[in-house]
């Protein structure tokens, strides 16, 4: 029986998802340019996803936004806050933790 | 503004009800729609902007995304929303029962009111009351989630084995049992030919005499016949149909009749004879077989429910 892998990939996007828009907002940039930056780098976000994502970070208080209305067209820039590296460091830390153990544990069951 | 963007944002605006970030969500949806238009297709027409809107998504998914973190019931509520309906329409319902009963409305601050009513009306009134239960139910509980506070709600322990109900229901029949219903109910039926009745006052050998007037002997002998025929009618087709339903039938059927009868009362139909009011305890025994009869009505109710249940959580 084909299982659906897409709710297994949504739910274990839920938090790569947080890290990938912390790394990103390192410098401010608006929505769009993101979902274009990640498509170079061969991954695909959907902006349905990406817009409540921001708006959740920022409730939090570890991105924050401003709208620029300079050019014709305004656009909302975000970019990391204080409390949002400090979140992002400890959170690549779980990661890279998590990365270990399970390569470990791949590595074990490669040995059986 | 763009027809095709001007609806389509007024779509996903209906769907996010009324939070006061709502304009901000639109601006940001509207912004991000026209700057893709613009990269992508080289101008913000109606053209291009179909072509992104159809990327974006429908408007009630989009809307779901930014309503993800906002419950209306916390699921580890949702135990307690089934289980305090159920009490609550138990209760509710007896009261249901007995105000039809005494033909007398009902009034309990703040939440109850249960109104006079004739048989058609209290049959359309009991679901009525459920969804009523429900919904207060479910009220209360949208404002304990709301106020995000920890809030430890009573579990009530119903010690009732619903298990052992559905079991017993499903046993198979047996033939001994219905011969033995069929001849006391058979005996019932002589006794009623012979006498015109089946409730006596004396059964002195020179003489039975009834409990009430002929009139009344007969309308409530014949009810009392119609009662226990459907309880011996039901164990037979038990053994042709093995369903839930049956019961409930059986049991709705039960509570109908004695409906019908609480709803044609007879004038002077107790004789009086004893040092009582004896009204009043004819009242309390039918109040008594009519209580008797609606648990039975709601266990029935209840099994099928769990059954249903249970059917469906297996199917997913």
């Amino acid at each position: 029986m084909a299982i659906d892998i897409g709710p297994f990939e949504t739910e274990m996007n839920r938090g790569f998802l947080q890290v990938l828009v912390l790394v990103l907002l390192e410098k401010d940039k608006y929505g769009y340019l993101m979902v274009k930056q990640l498509e170079e780098k061969g991954y695909v976000l959907e902006e349905n996803t990406l817009y409540p994502l921001l708006r959740r970070l920022e409730k939090k208080g570890l991105i924050k936004s401003k709208w620029d209305i300079s050019e014709d067209r305004p656009r909302k820039f975000y970019v990391i806050t204080k409390d949002g590296r400090d979140v992002r460091a400890e959170l690549l830390k779980i990661g890279r933790l998590q990365n270990k153990i399970l390569n470990h544990l791949l590595k074990e069951n490669q040995n059986v | 503004m763009s027809k095709r963007l001007e609806n389509y944002l007024e779509e996903i605006s209906h769907y996010l009800g009324t939070g006061k970030e709502k304009q901000e969500i639109l601006t940001e949806i509207k912004s991000h729609i026209m700057e893709k238009a613009e990269q992508e297709f080289g101008n913000v027409g109606e053209e291009s902007i179909e072509r992104v809107i159809e990327t974006y998504g429908n408007p009630q998914e989009v809307a779901e995304k930014y309503m993800d973190d906002q419950q209306i019931i916390a699921p580890t509520f949702k135990g307690h929303l089934l289980r305090y309906t159920a009490v609550l329409f138990f209760v509710h319902f007896a009261l249901t029962v007995l105000a039809f009963i005494f033909k007398t409305r009902m009034l309990i601050l703040p939440f109850f009111y249960i109104p006079k009513m004739d048989n058609f009306q209290a049959l359309f009134y009991f679901p009525m009351i459920f969804i009523y239960d429900l919904g207060l139910v479910g009220i209360i509980l949208y404002f304990v989630t709301q106020s995000r506070k920890d809030i430890r709600l009573p579990w009530p322990k119903l010690k009732l084995n619903w298990q052992k109900m559905i079991d017993k229901g499903q046993e198979k029949p047996k033939i001994l049992l219905l011969i033995l219903m069929f001849l006391g109910y058979a005996a019932l039926v002589f006794v009623y030919i012979t006498y015109h009745t089946l409730f006596f006052k004396s059964l002195n050998p020179g003489g039975v005499e009834s409990l009430f007037s002929p009139e009344a002997s007969r309308w409530y002998s014949l009810a009392l016949l119609s009662i226990l025929g459907a309880g011996v009618l039901a164990y037979l087709v038990k053994f042709f149909i093995r369903s839930e339903w049956v019961n409930l039938l059986r049991s709705a059927a039960q509570l109908l009749i004695l409906g019908i009868v609480i709803n044609r009362p007879i004038e002077n139909a107790i004789r009086e004879f004893f040092y009582f009011d004896t009204h009043l305890v004819a009242d309390l025994i039918v109040a008594l077989i009519a209580l008797l009869l609606a648990i039975d009505f709601m266990k029935n109710l209840i099994i099928l429910g769990i059954k249903a249940f249970r059917k469906k959580s297996l199917a997913q």
